[in-house]
């Protein structure tokens, strides 16, 4: 039999060959996914890194996180004190060190596919932040990197926080965390970041009492990256960063006070004490003091530090963030407004599991009953199951868009999956009939008449989506978002297949 | 020949009353107006909202044996006005929790949930959904707002495909009708509405057009057959359109009755509407469009 099928099938099947490669189907791939490392251990300093995949340790096979947790707890029992020789292999490399305590990383799973789902079907804490005065994009801006480093400092991972601005222009802050309580997130929000600094045993900056007026950033006149040079030993690049921070004139007088008796160090630059800074009591960052500050009484100082890597770039990135990070830790505590919880969710991971089963089993249901109906209409079989499976290949192509856009899959938006279906099956049912009536006319012509009510159905079902993408600050983009790309991806490329499906088995 | 038998059996029957048969949805149109201006001016709203849009607390408790009868007794001496449901599940009809809403703050009512339970509510038992009153009420503004600006984008695009008044207006009163019609029984039935209900009628917008499209472009843009015809075939197809859509919305709204609230009220909304949606094509959309080509004297 020749292969002949047309380019619009030919279309079809190539882009649900690119959506299963984008969502990259899984279910033999063994191993755990490294999901953050703590900086200060012997396995960073080993070399191991976030997503990197181990398979094996010490000879050991790894399958899956309680293989890990096993062999974890083989190698160090409860009260061990020593050295463990660890071999860890993952996908790309093999590290191999000493080690006195159990690896300070955290692991999940392989995923099974490439698809995000959304905290509503994982499981975790949501909460919607609102702040007691009207913010401007900078200020939300700002707010959201804040808070997004001090819930770094607390160590929670998998946190997404994000602006989202609603229909009536109202600033809200979104914070989505895997896996974490309730009563971590609202104690985190409800209190506001604590910012202390200390030299020595005294406390010079507290952020209670209002010493840090501001912090400069973004404005390249008081803050930015000040030289790039290779670095003296010639493996790479140093960046230099230097920002300006303004003090209360009291907490300037205490900085006085206490750098007048320091000593010099032996480079001669700065002073024989540094500086610690603390988010909330947790220490985050030292810093040097410039010699010229000794008992200086100012309102303006200037924080310096630097970034190095192995190219310029690389440098300067690690000198951007650097400073980055200073900046929001130095912030902290210095929002002059109160923030209010005006939403909080917590969702069930049990509630989650059932779910997507529950969901599952709704859709194919839907779709065999569908498929029913058609063929008690039609009689059938190869229009049948041609419908059947464009509508199975519509599914497909949406997920594997929203896989590619790293889209988190949540309840809303599988609302909008099982809606997409029931008008991509409405739709074919145009064509079919279509196809049948008036055979006068030639299949092409036909089919152009089933495009034309297509095509003004599409227009009105996308424009009556569009409002929703903002409404509700944002909750309900999900549901839009899915609808639009599932109902586009329909007249673009499955109504067309489908189309040339029915005429060359009418035509 | 099928066709022949329409156009001189039933077609005479049709061209006498098809008039008369939108008696049927007029009816049901002044009533529903009435009883919404009425509902409108006794609650001071158009629905009856959740917690979900006025503001409160919603917890989900997974406890496959907790006497939910006690709690809800011991509940309501406190929270008079919180709502007790079980869930369960909808094979084997197991209890598998309850779900509890009320206007209360969730900081006075979980501690005073945990206090009758005996237990600490988790993540790992429970679901806990807060929002703020005023908050909510924006979201109810906003997503009311949308609905309104996705109608009048719809009817746009409608009057830009047909550039004929009469029959693009035919369409927007017939989703304006389904739209009315649905809120009605929604009212009647004494659903409470919330964020995911607005949705649906978002949704409805789109599914109730489609038909409407269908029957408007067969009638007024072709030519070949008697307008009676072009009805009968539109109706062919449409029919199918929305029995497929019933019967798949039906079908979900079956297996996720009993778990998911969300799910539920977007199914339920749904499936009335779309029962709506024959009577306004049909009868609706079909008698004024009949009328309307024979005036213009688009049939051969």
């Amino acid at each position: 039999m020749k292969i002949n099928f047309g380019w619009r099938v030919w279309l079809l099947i190539i882009v649900l060959l690119l959506s299963i490669l984008a969502i990259r189907p899984n279910f033999f791939g063994s191993g755990v996914v490294v999901k953050s490392v703590d900086k200060d251990s012997s396995i960073y300093t080993a070399g191991l890194r976030t997503n990197e995949i181990i398979t094996s340790i010490n000879g050991q096979g790894i399958k899956n996180q309680q293989d890990y947790a096993r062999v974890i707890d083989s190698l160090f029992p409860n009260n061990f004190t020593g050295d463990v020789k660890l071999e860890i292999k993952t996908k790309s490399n093999d590290y191999v060190f000493l080690s006195n305590e159990t690896p300070r990383i955290t692991v999940e799973n392989v995923p099974k596919t490439k698809i995000q789902t959304g905290l509503d079907l994982r499981g975790g804490a949501r909460a919607l932040v609102k702040a007691d005065v009207s913010l401007t994009d900078d200020k939300l801006q700002d707010l959201v990197e804040t808070s997004r480093n001090r819930f770094n400092v607390y160590g929670l991972s998998d946190i997404n926080v994000r602006g989202v601005t609603d229909l009536s222009g109202n600033k809200f802050m979104l914070i989505e965390v895997a896996g974490a309580s309730p009563q971590d997130l609202t104690n985190l929000i409800g209190q506001q970041g604590k910012f202390t600094a200390t030299i020595g045993n005294t406390t010079v900056f507290d952020s209670d009492r209002g010493d840090i007026k501001d912090v400069c950033k973004n404005n390249a006149q008081c803050a930015g990256i000040r030289s790039c040079t290779p670095s003296q030993d010639g493996s790479g690049y140093i960046c230099s960063f230097q920002f300006a921070v303004y003090l209360s004139p009291e907490a300037a007088k205490k900085h006085a006070d206490i750098t007048r008796d320091l000593g010099i160090d032996d480079t001669g630059q700065y002073l024989s004490q540094k500086i610690y800074l603390y988010v909330d009591e947790k220490e985050v960052n030292s810093l040097l003091i410039g010699a010229s500050l000794r008992g200086q009484e100012t309102t303006e100082i200037s924080v310096q530090g630097s970034g190095s890597g192995k190219t310029q770039q690389e440098a300067l990135t690690a000198a951007q963030q650097d400073m980055n990070t200073l900046q929001t830790i130095l912030k902290t505590g210095s929002l002059p407004y109160k923030l209010e919880i005006v939403k909080l969710d917590t969702i069930s991971p049990t509630l989650g599991g059932d779910f997507v089963y529950l969901i599952l089993e709704a859709g194919a249901l839907s779709i065999i009953v569908v498929a029913i109906i058609v063929f008690a209409r039609y009689r059938k079989i190869k229009e049948s199951l041609a419908l059947l499976l464009t509508s199975f290949s519509e599914i497909v192509i949406i997920l594997g868009i929203a896989a590619l856009l790293k889209w988190n899959l949540d309840l809303p938006s599988i609302a909008g999956i099982l809606a997409t279906i029931g008008t991509g099956v409405d739709q074919q049912i145009v064509i079919l009939d279509e196809a049948k009536k008036n055979k006068l006319l030639s299949i092409a012509e036909r089919l152009k008449r089933a495009l034309f009510i297509i095509m003004s159905s599409y227009f009105t079902a996308l424009v009556s989506l569009l409002p929703l993408y903002w409404a509700g600050a944002g909750l309900f983009k999900g549901f839009a978002f899915t609808t639009i790309i599932g109902i586009t991806a329909g007249v673009l490329i499955t109504r067309p297949a489908f189309a040339e499906m029915i005429r060359r088995v009418e035509g | 020949m099928e066709q022949e038998h329409h156009k001189h059996g039933k077609e005479d029957w049709y061209d006498k009353i098809h008039l008369y048969l939108l008696i049927i949805p007029i009816v049901f149109f002044v009533f529903s107006l009435v009883f919404l201006g009425t509902f409108q001016a006794k609650n001071g709203d158009l629905i009856y909202k959740d917690v979900s849009l006025t503001g409160g607390t919603t917890i989900s408790v997974f406890d496959s044996k907790v006497n939910i009868d006690s709690v809800k007794t011991e509940v309501l001496k406190q929270f008079p006005d919180a709502l007790i449901r079980e869930i369960s599940n909808v094979r084997t009809g197991d209890q598998q929790g309850f779900i509890l809403e009320t206007k209360a703050d969730v900081k006075d009512i979980q501690p005073a949930l945990e206090k009758i339970l005996g237990y600490k509510l988790t993540q790992s038992n429970s679901s806990v959904e807060f929002a703020g009153s005023s908050l909510s009420s924006g979201f109810y503004k906003q997503l009311r707002l949308a609905v309104i600006i996705a109608f009048l984008l719809m009817a746009a695009v409608v009057f830009i495909i047909f550039r004929t008044f009469v029959p693009s207006f035919t369409i927007v009163l017939c989703a304006f009708a389904d739209i009315v019609m649905t809120l009605t029984v929604v009212d009647l039935l004494g659903i409470n509405v919330s964020l995911a209900g607005v949705i649906a009628f978002l949704m409805l917008i789109g599914y109730s057009v489609d038909t409407d499209i269908l029957l408007t472009t067969r009638v007024i843009r072709r030519d070949e057959g008697s307008i009676n015809l072009r009805v009968w075939e539109s109706f062919k197809t449409g029919i199918t359109m929305t029995l497929t859509a019933i019967a798949a919305v039906g079908v979900s709204l079956i297996v996720i009755y009993n778990y998911s609230d969300t799910l539920r009220q977007i199914f339920t909304i749904l499936l009335i509407g779309l029962g709506f949606d024959i009577l306004n094509t049909w009868v609706t959309n079909a008698s004024i469009i009949k009328w309307y080509a024979e005036w213009k004297g688009l049939h051969k």
